[in-house]
């Protein structure tokens, strides 16, 4: 990838929450994220699966600068914004949006629709009072809110919850960003919106040439919707390929765990026995000097207990963080 | 998640409507701002000051320490009303006559006076005060007393000290002393009792068992007053002023120095709501306001906050008010300031404070981070709103506090020294012994007055806050 097509490049970030244990003891950190690396092109939507307390969430977050890394970088569209100060940060917040999974938290309750889409526009002093008017029918025409009248002017608990999260997108791009991060955005919704939000997500997102962080812990839904997966645990990225390959060839123990516990509507499968490695994540606080998977893999070698992976590309495009890989290329 | 159907402030007030306890509240308010309005606009500040410490001459015709009118209702008979008969004031009961004595430079005035006597209590007082213009020698003047029944008793000739020479009818030795040999003489001797004062001998129908035991009844009908005067030189005159004062008087009754009581009681109104509402609101807006934006930013400032709020918290607050009010005559506007500056660290921090806290994890607020939304913008148009409603409520039910406080105060004799306030009436019952010598009236009616402010805001607060917060509704 040529530095020009690179959006957001992540070199190595760090995100550790300093966290006081006691009365007396002293200050520990929960490394929450611990070590990612990857670049994001213009448009490219980008699926971070993980199950819960794998690091996803603040991954998106950081990667939003709500919070401030720990170590590492963050260059987005070539200016380094790891560690600028909030108030120097107004053109990134205008180039970046927030899909966030509870659509009923998301809302301010004593704000109209309306008002609600137009802050961000306030925010950032966009247009005049007409031209702002503008821009937010034609939002909410685009997330399909119809007719828009008689949304802009209702307060959020009129809204169901795929109406609100509807709301929520049009919020998230009406800045017109170039980078959107979707945490878990669909989780909470009933089964029979689900597709039609994500589809909605893609649609806009293809449209408009979007980049797309979409975080989740259900992987059947990811392949509707990026061009990359990114399976995290522990705080680490542990494969990330393209979209097909990983589903096609997982390579890490732990991708294929979790390719195997997709439930399948296949009657074969009753029969078939599923390998689920035994045991938890590791304590976040204090990981395992090794692969942080060792503990649970089926595959783990002395070397994978004692030294941590590095990433190894086996394919192109094609990366994983296992010593099992180790001169596959 | 959103259990409530309607929202803003017009579907609120829509709903508090639906209770009674906001409905009595509300009316109860409504007639105390009525009354505020009316004492405002009927008697301004400066008047009703100067009413309030005006010396007694300005309620020189007022009785001493009346009951209020209605007492009547209660008492279940007729009480004497205060009766001012004055020789300058022509009217019904009053006649002059000038006669020069031919020859000298003498003149003989006679006023006579009617009084229509149909009370079934005797008056508390009589007075008479003179007028009198002369150049050397005052006049000499004879008083006449003639009773319905036709007895007339003459007073002996006095002359005149002062050109503005009052008679105290009730107290005067000499008016007892006649009235004694009076009675005595015409009885045949009778022992007429020490307990009869002046009054009752007047205003008494006189039997030989009454006046021995000392219980006479009222006798009611026309009393005729004669005042005979001589008067010495060319320009000479004099005029005379009969007040025979009443038990009691106006709506509210009178104190010990003659007042009527409810300009107090009026003028109470305006200021215990202005100061219970401005001190309720200033405190509970400014507690909100720091809690939130300590509870927002966090670290030093939110301990710089938290640690200043214990310990004003411990702090005693009623002896520091009293001792800033003793070292320093203050007004009421600065007492104000004063309760509100002591209050702003008060227990409201804490818990607008872990409201905030809570608050501050919800999505919303990160979202707008996400889009760029300043401290400011987050804490005022984010954060604020939100907790506002639940604390309206306690805004409303605060404001009795205050007004209580503004009222222990005065009661304390630390309050405004010019304003006249319920905490004021009832310092001046208390200091005067109200209570003991059955002056009720004078400590009921601003307690009832303070009571009933209270209770407004009470049964208007628990109201809001089964509005506001929807979980405190019976099933």
């Amino acid at each position: 990838m040529g530095e020009d097509k690179v959006l957001l490049r992540v070199e190595n970030l760090k995100m550790w929450h300093a966290m006081r244990r006691g009365l007396f003891g002293g200050v520990v950190y929960v490394r929450a994220v611990d070590g990612v690396t990857f670049s994001l092109a213009p448009g490219e939507a980008v699926s971070v699966v993980g199950e819960s307390g794998s690091g996803k969430t603040t991954l998106g977050k950081t990667i939003l600068r709500l919070h401030e890394p720990t170590d590492g970088k963050l260059i987005f569209k070539g200016r380094d914004i790891t560690h600028t100060p909030e108030k120097e940060l107004m053109w990134f917040k205008r180039e970046t949006g927030l899909v966030q999974q509870d659509p009923y938290g998301a809302m301010p309750s004593f704000m109209t629709i309306y008002r609600i889409l137009e802050e961000p526009l306030i925010i950032h002093k966009v247009g005049t009072k007409e031209e702002r008017s503008e821009m937010i029918f034609k939002a909410l025409e685009e997330v399909r809110l119809t007719p828009v009248e008689d949304f802009a002017f209702k307060y959020p608990h009129m809204l169901s919850g795929g109406q609100l999260q509807r709301v929520a997108i049009a919020r998230a791009l009406i800045l017109k960003p170039s980078l959107v991060v979707a945490d878990e955005p669909v989780s909470m919704l009933d089964a029979s919106v689900r597709v039609e939000i994500l589809t909605l997500m893609r649609e806009l997102q293809e449209k408009r040439g979007i980049s797309f962080i979409y975080i989740t812990h259900d992987l059947s839904t990811t392949r509707y919707f990026s061009e990359w997966i990114f399976i995290m645990y522990a705080g680490h990225i542990v494969e990330r390929a393209r979209t097909k390959a990983l589903l096609q060839n997982p390579l890490h123990p732990y991708t294929r765990a979790l390719l195997a516990a997709i439930p399948d509507p296949d009657p074969e499968n009753r029969k078939r026995f599923r390998e689920v490695p035994p045991g938890e994540p590791p304590s976040l606080v204090n990981p395992p000097p090794g692969c942080r998977f060792a503990p649970r893999c089926p595959y783990a070698t002395e070397r994978c207990r004692r030294e941590e992976p590095p990433e190894f590309e086996v394919e192109p495009d094609h990366f994983v963080k296992c010593w099992l890989y180790v001169g596959a290329r | 998640m959103s259990s409530r159907v309607e929202y803003g402030w017009r579907a609120t007030l829509r709903e508090l409507f639906t209770y009674k306890s906001a409905i009595l509240g509300i009316a109860i308010l409504a007639f105390l701002v009525a009354l505020s309005v009316y004492a405002v606009v009927t008697i301004p500040y400066d008047q009703a000051v100067k009413l309030w410490r005006g010396s007694e001459n300005v309620w020189i015709n007022n009785p001493r320490n009346a009951l209020p009118e209605w007492w009547e209702w209660f008492a279940g008979k007729k009480l004497p009303r205060t009766l001012v008969l004055d020789s300058r004031v022509t009217g019904f009961g009053v006649s002059k006559a000038v006669t020069p004595v031919v020859g000298t430079d003498m003149k003989l005035v006679t006023i006579n006076y009617i009084i229509d006597y149909n009370y079934d209590d005797f008056p508390s007082e009589v007075n008479i005060f003179f007028s009198a213009r002369y150049q050397k020698n005052p006049p000499l003047v004879k008083l006449v007393v003639q009773k319905p029944g036709g007895e007339e008793i003459e007073f002996p000739r006095f002359s005149l000290r002062a050109p503005n020479d009052s008679l105290y009818y009730s107290i005067s030795k000499d008016v007892l002393s006649t009235l004694v040999s009076y009675y005595a003489s015409k009885h045949g001797g009778v022992n007429v009792s020490d307990r009869l004062t002046s009054i009752e001998l007047t205003f008494g129908r006189a039997s030989r068992e009454g006046l021995e035991s000392g219980a006479l009844e009222v006798e009611k009908g026309m009393y005729r007053v004669r005042i005979d005067a001589v008067c010495f030189g060319e320009d000479s005159d004099l005029d005379a002023r009969i007040v025979v004062y009443g038990k009691v008087h106006g709506p509210a009754g009178t104190d010990n120095l003659r007042r009527p009581l409810e300009i107090a009681l009026l003028w109470g109104a305006p200021v215990a709501l202005a100061f219970g509402l401005t001190a309720s609101l200033l405190t509970t807006v400014l507690q909100m306001v720091i809690a939130t934006i300590g509870a927002w930013y966090g670290g030093v400032i939110d301990d710089i906050i938290q640690r200043l709020t214990e310990v004003y918290m411990i702090l005693p607050f009623l002896p520091f008010l009293i001792m800033i009010s003793a070292f320093y005559k203050i007004d009421i506007w600065v007492i104000l300031a004063v309760v509100i500056v002591l209050s702003i660290f008060g227990g409201g921090i804490k818990s607008t404070r872990a409201l905030v806290l809570s608050i501050k994890e919800y999505p919303y607020i990160e979202a707008a981070k996400v889009y760029g939304a300043s401290n400011a913008r987050i804490i005022f148009l984010y954060i604020i709103p939100k907790i506002l409603p639940p604390l309206v409520p306690g805004l409303i039910s605060a404001v009795p506090g205050f007004v209580f406080l503004e009222a222990a105060l005065s009661f304390l004799g630390l309050g405004d020294p010019f304003l006249p306030t319920w905490g004021k009436v009832l310092n001046d019952a208390f200091n005067a012994g109200a209570l003991y010598r059955g002056y009720f009236y004078w400590v009921l009616e601003p307690a009832a007055l303070l009571m009933l402010t209270a209770f407004a805001f009470a049964f208007l607060g628990f109201a809001l806050d089964r509005v506001v917060n929807p979980r405190l509704r019976e099933m």
